[in-house]
């Protein structure tokens, strides 16, 4: 049970919300990628809008500000 | 330029992560026995250059490149933006400071407590605690080496960082004997955090079909604003910390 904790604090950090957010963003950055087609704006864009999910995951995992 | 990130992202995140073995296994040597110690470490070593052996060739040969670019991208984004977390923290004041030393002496104190065995009688507890410590943070080693290979030209420089990382750690340990008190952890890890969310994004992107303006270049100016952007959130943070504590 330690081994596996251990191994889930070492894959997916100390907190669930970092990877959420990093999952969730991740799978709407392919959805989008799918709805703009291959050749659209996406190919030019599309890495800032995974640069703004990484800023968000890491955002939100900090402490909320009161 | 993407040869000398990738090599100086792999030297610095290696050298990070053996630090935390090496104190480990000061730890037990110094409390115990070297020779324990040695075997617990070298076992570990063994066992994580069997899982690097394993996975890297599987890893290159069997996944086609862009779905490994995001696999890739998104196993440095978790890792790189975890350190990144504790690194803003750190800087804000709001978790206490990376240390290798503090670590060695708190493993020391709980390793005094146990016996040792008499002499010529193995020292189990001590090479499960060299073990588990070198194995653990081997894993770790193994995974982000792994994921900076994997970019086409991305082997020779990840490979090269780690192996230098893994000599200069190897031999600041053997020569001195003692952790390394006064090496700005807390930094450095914000640096690689830095550095292993920028490669995370580049890759990831670059999978999913994106093409960066400037080429490899893009490196430079992602780590730029993704270390603007934890900047604001650390003075942020210590802004916020400091009125907290200054209110009545």
């Amino acid at each position: 049970m330690t081994a596996l904790r251990r191994l889930r604090k070492l894959v997916l950090g100390e907190t669930w919300t970092l990877p959420l957010v990093l999952g969730a963003g991740l799978a709407s950055a392919g959805l989008i990628r799918v709805l703009a087609g291959p050749h659209g704006w996406w190919r030019s864009a599309g890495g800032f809008l995974l640069l703004a999910v990484a800023v968000l995951a890491l955002t939100v995992s900090l402490p909320r500000r009161s | 330029m993407t040869f000398v990130l990738t090599l100086a992202g792999a030297l610095l995140a290696v050298s990070v992560e053996m630090l935390e073995a090496l104190a480990i296994v000061l730890a037990v040597g110094v409390t115990r026995r070297w020779r324990d110690a040695l075997y617990g470490a070298a076992a570990a070593a063994l066992a994580v250059a069997a899982l690097a052996g394993a996975l890297g060739p599987l890893i290159l040969a069997r996944i086609s490149l862009n779905p490994l670019r995001v696999v890739v991208g998104t196993l440095l984004l978790l890792f790189g933006l975890e350190w990144l977390r504790k690194g803003v923290l750190r800087l804000a004041g709001l978790r206490s400071p990376s240390s290798s030393f503090r670590e060695f002496v708190e493993q020391r104190e709980a390793l005094e407590e146990a016996a040792l065995p008499p002499p010529g009688h193995p020292d189990w507890a001590a090479r499960a605690i060299a073990f588990k410590g070198v194995l653990l943070e081997g894993v770790e080693v193994v995974l982000i080496v792994v994921a900076l290979a994997s970019r086409p030209g991305g082997t020779v420089p990840a490979v090269a960082g780690g192996a230098a990382a893994l000599l200069l750690v190897g031999g600041l340990g053997f020569f001195l004997r003692a952790p390394i008190a006064r090496i700005p952890e807390t930094h450095v890890k914000y640096v690689v955090g830095v550095m292993l969310t920028t490669f995370g994004v580049f890759f990831a992107a670059e999978g999913l079909g994106v093409e960066w303006p400037l080429g490899d270049a893009a490196l430079l100016y992602l780590a730029a604003l993704l270390a603007a952007v934890s900047q604001l959130q650390v003075v942020a943070l210590a802004r916020e910390s400091r009125a907290r504590v200054a209110a009545p």
